[in-house]
């Protein structure tokens, strides 16, 4: 080739010097397109860098240094969720800011539970931070595997509490983490446990415009209820109401057990206080079987078969009337992209007993710290900066995670613009109604989703008349109360 | 001192070349018997490892074993086994897992042979359908059964359902009823299974040798004849060791249960697996879940003791 090449230069001079000047001219074209993409990337990386240190300067406002403890390491333990999504990308900022190193896993709910507990009860300390909640606190506090987190909250070395603002948290939810470790009782009592990220509470959506097509009222009592399901399937030919069936606890969590606590007035506990359970008690017997019937009459064929997920589907895809279940899935059912009914839903508080108030149940998302660790300061910065008003604001706008916690969160503009716009402002109104009276609806106990398993197939077995809503709740009180009494809760 | 060991030595060397002269039994060197071992070692670790959890699993079901509560913890001898027997869906599970296996094996099997049969005719695209065949193999089991969960969706939103309606059949409630989640959680694994079996039987169609075949068409015999006389008879080994493998999977059967029906409803689809999974990995009452899965490794232990029996006669028969 070079040979040809020389042969056609030595051929004709003034071609090689117009070639010599091409490739000049294509290689200074090159270089300067390098130096233009360099130039590019340097501004880039400045201005992220810049935009880096801007959000690092909100959190140097604390008066704490958050250096303290470079260089230790921490690994979190997560539930695969929203809020988990939300997390993850803000974590190297937590890095940059405190030289900490953080690993985490994330696993789906199940085999996060058992791998927490597994860890928490051979006192490991795999996990440092963990993510905990009212409901796995009553497992996890009594053989004191949690930490207190006031000893943090109330050392000025580790926390500038006029920056944290922990009173801008809904009071309900801090009080939802607050427990005394008595069994049966002692909610928003004693030390707080861990800090909620997400919450959710119980709402009724409903196909608003279904509803003002067929003149059908919001119902104002559990059999209005009942009645507003036929009325729907009925007139629109769709499931009047979905709701969870699956036969373990969730199924209980949310429509339901809102339902039997506002129906009873409050009144109703599934546990007395010596913790002997109380299924066959006539008041929840009656709800339970208005339930179920209401669910085989305008329910869905596969009631039994139905997840949160299913019924969130079924709802999104204008197949039903009715959705008792969390508040969130409003981010669903809103988006034209996932849902059949973008615009046309109406947002509701479920039903209140006959003295008038709904006692929703709430469920929260929170982080707390596991007493086997080591680096428990670090994993005090950690659940600081994570819960911070900064953090949660930017995990809500930024990574839509819609289950505020913070009040300041809840009325940035920026949420308000999002959520305030579902239901045409129905939805933000509920939700702050609902949670002026929303409480953990559950009787705290650790076997929770044991005692609330044999509860949900007692519903199964009446939904399918195997047996007589009298004998199916009288199973589940025997059931409860011999697992109760092997582990030693009852008093 | 030395030349007392040295002479020593020499005379045990020259005793033991003797002695392995006169008596095969004769103890062989040190290095010579180490060697065996140390060849097997990995082996052997690997059993130690497979060992050790089995070992455990069955020392926790004697024990009063809650996560939850390390400090209930004691050895409780049969305690769980005995709790096992009043726990009120015990028999069930039971008899619902030994059913499920009997009926599944012997309706897979059945049509693993029919498809096998196909697959080893002379028709045309043969190739393209063994290839599709393999794909349900591909499949996680747990995405197998979310993927027929959402085509049995109870509405007309379901694919099968919008398929019958042109029919004039359904909606029918697939996961939703008891005795048709039961049929459901049947067809998936069917789906799933099924060319596991037929590709066994496969190889073992085209492994045949083809004299006896030659001697009976000579004969003049029937196409039925054959099969029933010579395929058949033949293909013994094959089929019991296909249903071996079925009834262990069938048995143990979880991750189709748990991802389309999670038990339900109304506990028509609980296994012993499923219990046993319960137990220990919902409720962290490892002691009792633990039982439970010892139960199911007996049930699955003697089926595949006779059934690996039943096989290796057949297998004799057969060469002979």
């Amino acid at each position: 080739m070079d040979i040809i090449l020389g042969i056609q230069s030595r051929m004709d001079p003034w071609k090689e010097d117009k070639t010599m000047k091409n490739w000049m001219r294509s290689k200074l074209w090159a270089v300067a397109g390098l130096f233009l993409v360099l130039g590019v990337w340097i501004c880039w990386a400045a201005v992220e860098a810049s935009a880096a240190e801007s959000d690092l300067a909100y959190y140097r406002q604390a008066k704490i240094n958050w250096r303290q403890f470079e260089g230790q390491k921490l690994t979190i333990g997560l539930n695969k969720h929203q809020y988990t999504e939300s997390l993850l990308p803000l974590i190297p900022e937590f890095e940059a800011l405190t030289g900490v190193k953080v690993d985490y896993l994330i696993l789906p709910e199940n085999e996060y539970g058992a791998k927490l507990t597994a860890d928490l009860s051979n006192q490991r300390g795999e996990f440092t931070v963990i993510m905990a909640g009212a409901m796995r606190n009553w497992a996890y506090v009594p053989p004191g595997w949690m930490v207190p987190l006031e000893q943090f909250l109330n050392d000025p070395k580790l926390t500038d509490r006029s920056w944290y603002k922990i009173e801008d948290f809904f009071p309900s939810l801090i009080a939802a983490n607050r427990w005394n470790g008595k069994m049966g009782g002692g909610i928003g009592e004693g030390p707080l446990w861990s800090i909620p990220v997400m919450a959710e509470s119980y709402i009724l959506t409903y196909r608003k415009d279904i509803f003002d097509q067929y003149k059908i009222k919001v119902p104002k009592t559990y059999e209005e209820l009942a009645e507003a399901a036929r009325l729907v399937k009925k007139n629109a030919g769709i499931d009047g109401i979905v709701a969870r069936g699956t036969p373990n606890f969730p199924t209980l969590a949310t429509g339901y057990l809102t339902g039997i606590k506002s129906y009873t007035d409050g009144k109703w506990a599934e546990l007395d206080e010596k913790m002997y359970a109380q299924f066959h008690d006539p008041r929840a017997v009656k709800f339970s079987k208005l339930w179920t019937d209401m669910l085989r009459e305008s329910g869905p064929a596969n009631w039994a078969n139905m997840t949160w997920y299913d019924g969130m589907e079924t709802f999104a895809a204008g197949l039903a009337g009715m959705y008792p279940d969390c508040d969130f899935f409003a981010q669903t059912y809103e988006d034209p992209q996932k849902s059949k009914v973008a615009g046309k839903v109406g947002y509701a508080l479920l039903p209140p007993g006959p003295a008038g108030t709904t006692y929703s149940g709430v469920f929260t998302w929170a982080l707390g710290m596991s007493t086997a660790t080591k680096n428990k300061g670090a994993a005090w910065l950690f659940i600081q900066w994570a819960t911070s008003p900064r953090t949660l604001l930017n995990a809500t706008v930024e990574f839509k995670n819609y289950n505020p916690t913070r009040v300041s969160v809840m009325n940035d503009p920026r949420t308000q613009k999002v959520m305030g716009g579902w239901g045409n402002g129905m939805y933000l109104k509920t939700v702050q109604e609902n949670l002026k009276t929303a409480r953990i609806a559950w009787v705290p106990n650790p076997e929770r989703p044991r005692m609330g398993d044999i509860w949900a197939r007692a519903l199964q077995e009446m939904y399918f008349k195997r047996l007589t809503p009298e004998e199916a709740m009288k199973r589940a009180t025997d059931e409860v109360n011999k697992v109760f009494k092997d582990i030693g809760l009852q008093k | 001192m030395q030349p007392r060991m040295a002479g020593g030595m020499g005379s045990s060397c020259v005793r033991w070349r003797t002695n392995r002269m006169s008596s095969p039994r004769a103890s062989p060197r040190p290095r010579e018997a180490i060697l065996p071992y140390l060849l097997l070692s990995p082996g052997l670790l690997l059993l130690l490892g497979m060992l050790y959890p089995f070992g455990l699993g069955v020392y926790y079901s004697l024990t009063n074993y809650y996560l939850q509560y390390p400090h209930l913890f004691r050895f409780i001898w049969l305690g769980n086994y005995i709790k096992l027997l009043e726990d009120p869906l015990f028999a069930y599970s039971f008899k619902f897992t030994l059913a499920y296996a009997i009926v599944a094996v012997a309706v897979q099997v059945g049509l693993g042979l029919g498809v096998a049969l196909l697959l080893n005719s002379r028709i045309k695209g043969r190739g393209a359908l063994r290839a599709m065949m393999l794909m349900p193999l591909m499949m996680p089991p747990v995405i197998t059964a979310l993927m027929w969960k959402i085509m049995m969706a109870s509405t007309k939103a379901g694919i099968l359902n919008y398929l019958l309606s042109f029919v004039g059949v359904g909606p029918v409630n697939w996961l939703g009823a008891m005795n048709s989640a039961i049929a459901s959680v049947f067809i998936i694994d069917t789906w799933g299974n099924l060319p596991f079996v037929s590709l066994i039987l496969l190889g073992g169609l085209q492994s045949l040798p083809t004299e006896p075949y030659e001697a009976a068409r000579v004969d003049g015999a029937s196409a039925w004849g054959i099969f029933r006389y010579i395929t058949l008879p033949l293909l013994k080994p094959f089929i019991i060791l296909a249903a071996t493998f079925r009834v262990m999977d069938s048995l143990r059967i979880f991750d189709v249960i748990y991802a389309a029906t999670v038990g339900g409803p109304a506990d028509a689809t609980m296994s012993l697996h499923m219990r046993a999974f319960f137990f220990a990995f919902q409720w962290y009452q490892m002691g009792m879940g633990m039982a439970y899965a010892m139960v199911l490794l007996i049930l699955v232990f003697l089926a595949s003791y006779f059934l690996m029996g039943y096989w290796k006669r057949a297998a004799e028969q057969t060469t002979l």
